[in-house]
């Protein structure tokens, strides 16, 4: 995710003159690659889609309006945990907690609502209040004392699992309120509930990165750090208000995901976050190829959660699951920064892999 | 005087035609002359005269234009086929401004980098490889253990050691020429004349050596022959006795040419839109200046000077150990880029790429980077506004771009820097602070460049300028500040700036004269 520090600059390192086009056969596809590079992941999810729907194993059920909002409610937790860790990663920043603080606020959502018998809507304060407060840690740790935020979010990571497991006493939490797991399995409009709170969260992030202010520095200091600071950008604030939001938006993931299962135990979040990251930068080779967007973020959602569901329907073992979301973000990564590093130097060529 | 066996095999280098010109320009025309075997031999000129131009053909990081002929000892090459491999296998060995060294490595370490360490039983030989260095090190008497770390040695000494990774494979190859571009530029002036010993020692044991400079004194005193290029052109190659001072600044500055005229002054005496009182830290060692409304003030001074310390400890990118900045009577909290912006400092850095674009951002977004802040209207972000501001700013100071939208990579360099102007101006300052403004741009964007500086003098702003373009320097500046190791030396206003004065006061500071 680091910038590249050779000479960008054509002028300033002038190279051996180059002639354009003497190589034949590039130029179609030099007008075709930007179409595909645009809307390849639409496509591929396009193909995944009718793939399914046709193969003999999966034709009955995957091609189904009951199928499809199963598969919208059930991707409803991995999805806003993706767009929480969507908003640091805006700043070329990793939050790696997001999954065990899905947990967390989980278990102190189910806590307050069972045990402490406190009301239902101090509950879900209590879960994203969690995730904000542990959002904030880790956001002053890595703006203010410029900490690597892999290796503080994955500590943290840690540290919460274990917080959790004592926090719960090694018990799946159950008996939360009858009205929390009717909002997670009830429908309005014929829509799930879930995924009608999904909408919600995606426009606010949409709304953050691309109609604020904040929106605007978050991507600065993404696209150049230094030039951030140096046009008067407030840098470390920014950053450390990414991570509150990120931890606020899985927090409110843990309560949704209690109002799905009706029980909460620690490590169960975790699993949320390989698929998050691979969503996210399967996103960013789509649509906007290079930028990490939400649009780009749920068609990536969209592909992994299509195409597990239509293995698991083909009666593939468990095994599957873990193989293809590893494979998605690793081959996501390599395309997402080949194109960063391309954009940036205009040449394919000069790939050190 | 026996100098140390330094084991080079005796033969000169000969430059034959050798030009190259890049898009727009010709860096070098038709350059010929000859290092003879065991010669010191002095290779000095301006900025900008292309010195550092022809050591790349020569290392083979740049190609020449097709014609000119490079010789070393019996190995010919064109000038546009010189490789890097060719350079290397034909005994031609660099030490680099940048010396390249690992400080936190020993110095048998980095003289072996890149080189097979002795082995035994699958291992790596330390005891043996202590033994080889340190060998190395005592025949070219380099004062120095080899299990020291690099780190802790004296600067001279560190360049001394780049020197002896250079010469490492002198049993093996036979090393022709030694190349050093400009190694005492970042040495304390009582470092530079045992450096500059040692080397004249390797020469009288048969050494050819090129050594690039920019400081007169030391190339007068210890150089058997100097060769002075000025404009991309050969002045001339001469024996160091033949110059003296006069002669050689004379050369390198050459008879005052009308490249371009020097601007009307417009400052307002008596007015300072910025003060810097005692301002300390890193180089910097207690620097005062003000600058008036309407003047441009040039910081004149050598690579490590502080130039660029100084703008961004005004600016507040670097806290500073001490001193105090007023802008308009108003003192700034040191450390703090955001007030320096609202009490009217503006600053182009010196590097684009790192400091001042966000390449793969729209130009719009680059644009309005320092001002975003105004697009903000009931949790909104004007984006219609903030086009229509970008579309101005694109006529306003002649960007040329497909579109708004466009992203920065996809200008070019002089656009992209018009762009990051165009952006200081945004705030409309009354301080500009310009690092190298017009480093790495065409002719054509570079007097669009001129225009928007002036047109900010001409509303009233100050500007501060650190440029090693000269030309730019004449042409812009209504007073002159020299910094040397980060204090300020010499001032010079008006008609007492000329080519001349500049050359006297920047490049021979420092010489401990």
């Amino acid at each position: 995710m680091n910038h590249s520090t050779e000479q960008l600059d054509p002028v300033r390192a002038p190279s051996p003159d180059q002639p354009d086009g003497t190589r034949s056969g590039v130029h179609w596809a030099a007008s075709i690659m930007p179409i595909v590079e645009r809307f390849g992941l639409l496509i591929l999810l396009v193909a995944v889609v009718v793939f399914f729907a046709v193969y003999p194993a999966t034709s009955q059920i995957f091609p189904t309006m009951a199928n499809f909002k199963n598969i919208a409610a059930n991707e409803a937790v991995l999805i806003v945990v993706a767009l929480a860790v969507l908003v640091p990663m805006v700043a070329h920043r990793f939050d790696l907690s997001a999954g065990a603080v899905v947990a967390l606020a989980s278990i102190a959502a189910a806590k307050a609502t069972t045990s402490m018998e406190l009301p239902l809507a101090v509950g879900v304060v209590v879960g994203i209040g969690v995730g904000l407060v542990v959002g904030l840690v880790n956001g002053a740790l890595i703006a203010y004392c410029r900490a690597n935020s892999l290796v503080i979010t994955l500590g943290m990571s840690t540290l919460l699992i274990g917080a959790g497991a004592y926090w719960s006493g090694y018990q799946t939490l159950v008996g939360v309120p009858q009205s929390l797991t009717s909002f997670g399995s009830g429908f309005w409009l014929n829509v799930p509930k879930s995924v009608w709170l999904v909408v919600c969260v995606a426009l606010g992030v949409s709304y953050l990165l691309g109609m604020t202010v904040y929106g605007r520095r978050l991507l600065s200091i993404g696209s150049n750090e230094s030039a951030a600071n140096l046009v008067g950008m407030p840098v470390q604030r920014t950053v450390m208000t990414a991570f509150a939001v990120s931890g606020g938006l899985a927090g409110l993931a843990g309560v949704l995901l209690l109002a799905r299962t009706g029980s909460a135990a620690s490590g169960v979040g975790t699993g949320y976050l390989l698929p998050a990251l691979a969503a996210i930068f399967l996103g960013s080779t789509t649509i906007r190829p290079g930028r990490f967007t939400v649009a780009g973020t749920l068609t990536g959602v969209f592909f992994v959660a299509v195409s597990i569901n239509g293995l698991t329907l083909a009666g593939t073992e468990d095994w599957v699951e873990p193989v293809f979301n590893g494979g998605a973000v690793i081959v996501a990564v390599a395309i997402s920064s080949l194109l960063t590093h391309r954009r940036l130097t205009g040449s394919p060529r000069q790939y050190k892999c | 005087m026996a100098g140390p066996e330094t084991g080079a095999a005796a033969s000169g280098l000969e430059f034959q035609g050798v030009s190259k010109s890049f898009p727009g320009t010709r860096a070098l025309a038709d350059i010929s002359f000859a290092v003879r075997p065991s010669e010191f031999h002095a290779l000095v000129g301006g900025n900008g005269s292309g010195k550092s131009t022809l050591i790349k053909i020569l290392a083979g990081v740049y190609q020449g234009d097709p014609g000119g002929v490079i010789r070393l000892g019996d190995t010919t090459s064109q000038s546009d086929h010189v490789t890097p491999r060719w350079s290397r296998a034909a005994g031609i060995r660099f030490v680099h401004q940048d010396l390249g060294l690992f400080p936190q490595l020993s110095v048998t370490e980095n003289v072996l980098a890149g080189t097979s360490y002795p082995r035994r039983r699958g291992g790596i030989d330390w005891g043996m490889a202590h033994r080889t260095v340190q060998g190395l090190l005592d025949s070219l008497g380099i004062e120095v253990a080899a299990r020291s770390f690099v780190r802790d040695l004296r600067p001279a000494d560190q360049t001394l050691i780049a020197v002896a990774r250079c010469l490492s494979d002198r049993q093996t190859s036979s090393i022709h020429l030694l190349v050093l571009d400009e190694p005492t530029t970042r040495l304390p002036a009582d470092e530079v004349h045992g450096l500059l010993e040692r080397l004249r020692s390797y020469s009288r044991g048969g050494q050819s050596i090129l050594y690039v400079s920019h400081r007169l004194d030391e190339v007068l005193e210890y150089a058997d022959t100097i060769t002075v290029l000025r404009d991309g052109r050969h002045i001339d190659t001469r024996s160091a006795s033949e110059h003296d001072r006069s002669t050689i600044v004379e050369a390198i500055a050459g008879q005052a040419q009308a490249h371009l005229s020097r601007r009307v002054n417009k400052s307002v005496p008596g007015a300072p839109v910025l003060s810097v009182e005692g301002l300390t830290g890193g180089p910097l060692r207690d620097v005062s200046l003000s600058v008036d409304a309407g003047e441009v003030v040039a910081i004149a001074g050598l690579v490590g000077s502080g130039r660029t310390s100084l703008m961004r400890n005004i600016y507040g990118a670097v806290k500073p150990a001490a001193g105090t900045v007023v802008v308009n009577g108003h003192p700034l909290s040191p450390g703090n880029v955001a007030e320096a912006l609202d009490r009217g400092i503006s600053f182009v850095p010196e590097d684009r790429a790192r400091d001042g674009a966000f390449l793969d951002l729209g130009l719009r977004e680059n644009l309005s980077a320092t001002t975003v802040r105004r697009y903000r209207r009931l949790g909104w972000f004007r984006r219609g506004q903030e086009t229509g501001d970008a579309s101005r700013d694109v006529v306003t100071y002649r960007i040329r771009t497909p579109g708004t939208i466009t992203p920065m990579v996809k200008l070019s360099g002089g656009n992209q820097q018009k762009a990051v102007i165009a952006r200081a101006m945004r705030t409309s300052p009354s301080v500009l602070l310009l690092d190298e403004p017009t480093q790495g741009v065409d002719v054509g964007a570079r007097s669009d460049i001129y225009a928007q500086i002036e047109s900010a003098v001409d509303a009233g702003s100050g500007v501060l300028l650190a440029t090693s373009d000269l030309d730019e320097l004449l042409h812009l500046a209504d007073r002159v500040v020299v910094l040397t190791a980060g204090k300020i030396s010499d001032q010079a206003a008006g008609d007492e700036i000329t080519r001349t004065w500049i050359y006297e006061n920047v490049y021979n500071a420092g010489d401990g004269k």
